[in-house]
């Protein structure tokens, strides 16, 4: 039987700066709260799947899209979650690794806001 | 987007750990050894700038993230990761459950082999030292050292040994690599007083590798990237181990070890194969040595594990593992940088006694531990 999902107001919509993941504790587990420039939240637990580092500390990015030898295309500008120690890309859509077949994936929670406060379901 | 919790990693609570690399940073570099110079000295360096001297890499060998630092292991009170010998021994030691660190500063090791001149190195490597000794290992017991040598003057350098080697936390000689191969006749006083100490020799890349004349350099070339370099870093360890070997320092100097750091391993067997295959045609050529390249191999030289290659079959690691024999491996975390292994996601599928040797025996019987 799995476990009952609940709602925890996290903050209001002013503490959570365009284009950063700040984290907020949810029941003694580190959750960053990225607020994407569409105005769209996303919650994803402080914990990269690929060797536990605390991925939320890393920064948000766009990303370089593959291309022709020599070319650079940027894109996806303040959707993609890139972690601190190996660098690792994840695509703060899916929570899935970017341009790359892996089973690893972030986890991410459901987040909605509520009369300006926002509300992550755990 | 909901996906079930997965359990945290985690370790057997038994499994004691020597973790081989870390690297502490002297915030304000050179300016921060002042007090631990000549007053001459420190002159010179002031009238040249050299306490204001950023010695960054050229463009093309930055970092594609933009630091080759974890930027959450940076200190509270400030500063640059490693910079904080109290944060880092809550931050690695006590969070990661490590008994022992074996610190290597990576600004002395590229002072010494490549950014500074001879006669400023020797100066410069007694400061940092002195200043690490003095700074670092007062605030805890589990900090180990891995002094460093002013590498482009040997017999400086075996004097250097000499003078701290005896202090109880000084377990191993850090030698900054020049593009000299390491059986060269040039290395031979440091490894005399090396041994004499009961000291191992730590190498490690000291950061102008592969991009200055003076360290050892990529083979057929200069890499164009960050990536290409890094993946090329290991060769200088495979031509070293096989220079050890063949130019007899090991029946030169039978009590001596050597531990390669951050060079990777999974080389060393198909290394092995050739050497031992060519030994049994030539040996003539090379009649001191007098068994086996595997056997020295097996005998004087250890290997750190970080950072670790990871197949799409996790598997295939532990398999070459195994092919490789469990004696030869020490972990190391390589923190607070970049691509940093931690005791707790490392080489989980290996059973419980061989990596009882890998994360603490191996290391415990090759540095010099009190």
């Amino acid at each position: 039987m799995g476990k009952e999902k609940k709602q925890v107001e996290v903050g209001k919509i002013a503490d959570f700066p365009e284009g950063k993941c700040t984290i907020v504790e949810i029941d003694g587990k580190e959750v960053g709260i990225a607020r994407l420039k569409n105005g769209e939240y996303r919650a994803v637990r402080n914990h990269c799947p690929h060797k536990g580092a605390p991925v939320c500390k890393g920064f948000i990015s766009g990303t370089m899209v593959p291309g022709a030898v020599g070319e650079l295309v940027y894109d996806r500008d303040g959707e993609i979650l890139v972690c601190p120690w190996h660098g690792y890309e994840f695509d703060l859509d899916t929570g899935a690794v970017i341009y790359q077949e892996s089973s690893e994936k972030l986890l991410m929670y459901p987040v909605e806001v509520r009369n300006g406060e926002v509300v992550v379901t755990v | 987007m909901d996906m079930p919790e997965k359990p945290q990693t985690s370790r057997d609570a038994t499994l004691k750990v020597i973790d081989c690399d870390v690297h502490p940073y002297v915030k304000d570099g050179i300016k921060s050894v002042f007090p631990y110079m000549p007053e001459a000295w420190k002159q010179r360096f002031i009238r040249k700038n050299a306490h204001v001297s950023s010695h960054a890499r050229p463009l093309k060998y930055e970092h594609p993230n933009g630091n080759v630092n974890r930027v959450d292991a940076r200190p509270p009170c400030g500063g640059v990761s490693g910079s904080d010998p109290h944060f880092l021994v809550k931050d690695l030691l006590e969070q990661n459950k490590i008994q022992h660190a074996v610190l290597n500063c990576l600004q002395t090791g590229s002072l010494c082999s490549t950014l500074s001149g001879t006669d400023e190195s020797v100066v410069l490597c007694s400061a940092f030292n002195d200043f690490l000794v003095d700074q670092w290992l007062t605030v805890d017991n589990r900090l180990k050292f891995a002094m460093s040598v002013p590498s482009q003057d040997p017999q400086a350098s075996a004097a250097e040994i000499r003078r701290l080697g005896k202090h109880p936390q000084i377990v191993a000689v850090s030698l900054p690599l020049l593009n000299i191969l390491m059986g060269n006749r040039y290395w031979w006083p440091i490894y005399a007083a090396a041994q004499e100490m009961d000291l191992p020799i730590l190498v490690h890349v000291t950061g102008p590798d592969s991009i200055f004349y003076g360290p050892p350099i990529s083979a057929g070339g200069i890499p164009d990237s960050y990536v290409e370099r890094y993946v090329t870093l290991c060769q200088a360890g495979e031509s070293s181990v096989n220079s050890l070997v063949f130019s007899g320092v090991f029946e030169k100097f039978p009590r001596m070890k050597v531990i390669f750091v951050e060079y990777g391993f999974l080389w060393l067997l198909p290394l092995l194969w050739r050497m031992d295959r060519t030994w049994r045609q030539l040996r003539h050529e090379v009649p001191w040595v007098k068994k086996s390249p595997v056997e020295y191999v097996h005998a004087h030289i250890r290997f750190s594990t970080q950072p670790l290659d990871e197949p799409r079959e996790p598997k295939d690691l532990d398999k070459l593992i195994e092919l490789m024999g469990y004696d030869q491996l020490c972990f190391s975390t390589d923190y607070p940088h970049w691509d940093n292994d931690m005791p707790g996601q490392s080489l989980r599928g290996l059973p419980k006694a061989e990596r009882e040797k890998i994360f603490w025996d191996n290391a415990y019987s090759t540095f010099r531990m009190r």
